[in-house]
């Protein structure tokens, strides 16, 4: 972004936004229940936390087969030495740069799901994420899995919240779409309009298809406005996903009656350069996942929340003279939680039997992952959201 | 509605001038019903002309700046300041432009080609390098595509942004010759893998300069050998790779279907005539042929304005140059509404349709409108209270108020601004119906 803090900090004052601290301690659960059009979250039920890396994230340098003499030779400018590893199995490594997955790891909270893709994968990202958010190989559906997912369940503007301010493909169904929640504060209008705006958020029966679109977008604004304003952070701190995370376990922890949620961290495409900018991401990704785990671990969800990690594709074995990596095609998922069963699930793919491009061959198919988590935390059979799937790879 | 004009013509015509036009100056749809349909054709079209709005705009004289400095060196804090106010200034610029342009055609081209070429000023830094690509954009905006795409392909931007500069014969990139086949000739699923590879070689042997967005070519870096792209082989560096792209059909139907998609409808196909008039790669002659058809009285032919042709369009309605606006809450709200030129999210552009359509976009669209009403021009609606919610209709380019936003704007009668804010964030008004 472009903004510099600068400017978000003049916003914060220029709307008159005060701390979220003072803002958050005097909020209890009634009160939120009241401001809430919906019941808060029914206890024990299962919440999925979906994070999205976008760009393609090289998962043979997240999830490490350090000690095969294929890796260190196919990438000898960009491997990771023993130093920048931390060791798993006699094989394989976390990059040095996510300590704290790795310490959960430890404590068997992290699933590791190795080689996952599709069959025929496509190297383009937006083709490839489309794939991943619609589970759907051959792109035949248009909507997003949770999206599917959403129009199965009684509406409700708290079913599904994305952070940010676009909605993801996986977020959009064919008759329900997910709310969207900015991690800046929640301001309602205010002015001589302000008691009318609401109703603009009503259909009217000569509105076209995407009029009233822009009608129910209205109202789940006042909606979730009215709901979750109090809880939303109006000043974050720390890095990006950071903020998003922490976001979403404040509101975990209010119990605020939402299902799914989607956070998302950007910047894998590592074409050059890869080391340096991949490493700070994942210490990134790291750190809020690190704070996110413990923020849940200490409220009222312990034992409610799964959080899922993927991104559209790997990269190719052979990294380029620009010390980075070209688009490749499997790697590995990543699930999180006080539940899950943790430890290594599926195939490394081998590295010395690579595909025409020169990349990996996938093990798993997503829609196992998928399926899983759909069925484990979801309660929603696999055929119901993934036409004619009927299999699923289950981690809690 | 005036008893000559039909539903069908307010429809087609606030269509035209919204999208074609960043919206309707002040009378300007009123008259264009007036003068019917052949006319509002001919008013969208007309570009080329000389502009005294535009050419009595201050010009943006942005410094060349050197290597990025060490972080933490006695020259960093200097070096970013004038880096940052750069961006700052560029945003501006253009956005001065799509508002006071009194023939908005080749701005709004240019618009559209930046998401087409999608690049970010998030990754080259240079604001320098970023407007010599929007020159270069509105230099060919109307033009012939082929040309076009020659250009692209050797801007300076566009290879930092697609890592072509880290593109060797011994160790190819691919990125840029990807991108440029699945997103900016003739789309995903009409090459191979290999084609990528061949594509990638032509594309050895420019170097670029970061800091002014100049491409220089070193032979003895190009790949020489014959290259096979898309069934022919032949010898190729990044012109003449592009000019065999461009000659294939599939260029014709790609981009049609691009224009059509960003212009026309997410939801419907273009008719088969759009892509023949575009058989010359001509711009002019395909964005003619759409604004002549008969897409504009199809219902289903809505369309979610993106923020900035949101705000564009109030802005000209307003009579309210951006550039008096306060520029840092300006940028933070559209950064907020997830569009700021120059900043597409990455290579695919900018999302489309319901994903604008976010409780979080409404929120900051109202802080734009409060701002924005501090200053605007409400004299269109100084006419009788009896006929003000028609007239707010034919000041915005509204066919026609729902019952539920003629009832809100009927009850804030009393007072223009309460009346402005509700049409300005109306259903109808977001969403070019």
């Amino acid at each position: 972004m472009i903004t510099c803090e600068f400017d978000r900090r003049r916003f914060l004052q220029w709307t008159g936004a005060s701390l979220f601290a003072t803002l958050s301690t005097s909020l209890s659960l009634e009160s939120l229940a009241s401001a809430a059009s919906s019941s808060p979250l029914a206890t024990n039920a299962q919440i999925l936390v979906i994070v999205t890396l976008y760009g393609g994230n090289d998962g043979l340098n997240t999830v490490v087969p350090f000690t095969d003499p294929t890796y260190q030779s196919a990438r000898s400018n960009i491997a990771l030495s023993s130093s920048q590893v931390l060791p798993i199995t006699d094989t394989l490594a976390l990059n040095a740069s996510i300590p704290q997955i790795k310490a959960l790891y430890g404590q068997n909270k992290v699933a590791i799901i190795q080689g996952v893709s599709y069959p025929n994968p496509s190297l383009s990202h937006f083709s490839s994420m489309a794939i991943w958010q619609s589970a759907s190989p051959t792109a035949a559906l248009s909507s997003g899995w949770i999206g599917r997912w959403l129009d199965l369940q009684p509406h409700s503007a708290f079913n599904a919240i994305g952070i940010g301010s676009t909605l993801p493909p996986l977020m959009v169904g064919d008759k329900s779409v997910a709310s969207m929640v900015d991690i800046g504060a929640i301001q309602q209008p205010w002015g001589p309009a302000a008691s009318q705006l609401p109703y603009l958020g009503r259909t009217s029966p000569t509105d076209v298809p995407l009029g009233a679109a822009a009608a129910t977008s209205i109202t789940d604004f006042y909606t979730t406005a009215r709901a979750l304003g109090p809880l939303v952070p109006t000043s974050p701190t720390g890095t990006f996903l950071d903020e998003q995370l922490s976001v979403v376990s404040t509101l975990i922890n209010a119990n605020v009656p939402t299902r799914v949620w989607e956070v998302n961290l950007s910047s894998f495409d590592t074409h050059v350069g890869e080391q340096a900018d991949q490493n700070a991401l994942l210490t990134e990704l790291d750190s809020a996942i690190g704070n996110f785990m413990t923020s849940i671990s200490a409220g009222s969800h312990p034992n409610d929340v799964t959080v899922m990690i993927y991104s559209e594709f790997g990269r190719r074995v052979m990294s380029n003279a620009g010390l980075g990596t070209d688009h490749g095609t499997a790697g590995p998922v990543l699930i999180i939680g006080n539940t899950v069963k943790g430890g290594l699930y599926g195939e490394q793919p081998p590295l010395d039997s690579l595909d025409e491009n020169g990349n990996l061959k996938m093990t798993t198919d997503f829609r196992d992952v998928y399926g899983g988590l759909l069925e484990d935390v979801l309660d929603t059979s696999v055929s119901d959201i993934i036409p004619s799937w009927k299999t699923s790879l289950s981690v809690l | 509605m005036s008893p000559s004009t039909s539903y069908a013509q307010r429809l087609a015509t606030a269509r035209l001038l919204h999208r074609f036009s960043f919206g309707p100056t002040p009378g300007q749809y009123s008259e264009m019903l007036q003068r019917g349909l052949g006319a509002t054709h001919e008013l969208v079209l007309q570009h080329g002309l000389p502009d005294p709005a535009l050419d009595s705009l201050p010009s943006l004289n942005l410094p060349l700046l050197g290597q990025i400095p060490e972080a933490g060196s006695p020259d960093a804090a200097s070096f970013w300041s004038t880096i940052f106010s750069g961006q700052t200034a560029l945003i501006s610029w253009w956005l001065e432009r799509m508002v006071l342009a009194t023939s908005p055609l080749e701005e709004r081209m240019t618009w559209f080609w930046h998401g087409h070429w999608a690049t970010s000023v998030d990754k080259v830094i240079y604001p320098l390098a970023m407007q010599k690509q929007n020159d270069t954009l509105r230099r060919y905006a109307l033009g012939n595509f082929s040309d076009m795409a020659r250009a692209m392909v050797l801007d300076g931007a566009l290879n930092f942004w697609l890592d072509n500069e880290e593109n060797y014969l011994s160790s190819p990139n691919e990125n840029l010759a990807r991108e440029l086949m699945e997103l900016m000739t003739i789309g995903v699923n009409n090459f191979t893998q290999h084609d990528v590879v061949a594509a990638a070689r032509a594309l050895t042997g420019y170097a670029t300069n970061q800091a002014n967005g100049d491409v220089t070519f070193d032979p003895a870096q190009h790949y020489t050998g014959p290259l096979t792209v898309l069934g022919r082989t032949s010898k190729l560096d990044a012109p003449s790779l592009v000019s065999l792209i461009v000659s294939k059909e599939l260029n014709a139907s790609f981009i049609s279907k691009r224009i059509w998609f960003r212009f026309v409808s997410g939801s419907t196909e273009p008719p088969a005539a759009l892509a023949r008039s575009f058989g010359r790669r001509s711009i002019f002659d395909l964005v003619s042929a759409l604004v002549r058809s008969d897409a504009w009285i199809n219902p289903a032919n809505s369309l979610v304005k993106s923020p900035i042709e949101w705000f564009a369009g109030a802005c000209r309605a307003l009579k309210v140059n951006p550039s008096s606006l306060d520029t840092a809450n300006l940028h933070w709200f559209l950064s907020q509404m997830g569009q700021v030129p120059f900043n597409p999210p990455n290579v695919g552009g900018w999302p489309y349709g319901q994903a604008w359509l976010s409780g979080s976009v409404f929120q900051y669209r109202f802080m734009v409108v409060e701002m924005m009403l501090a200053s605007g021009d409400l004299s269109p609606l100084s006419v009788p209270q009896s006929e003000m919610v028609q007239a707010c209709a034919d000041w915005l380019g509204v066919a026609e108020w729902t019952a539920r936003t003629g009832n809100e704007l009927d009850a804030a009668r009393s007072n223009p601004i309460q009346m402005a804010t509700i049409a300005l964030l109306s259903p109808e008004y977001v969403v070019s119906i």
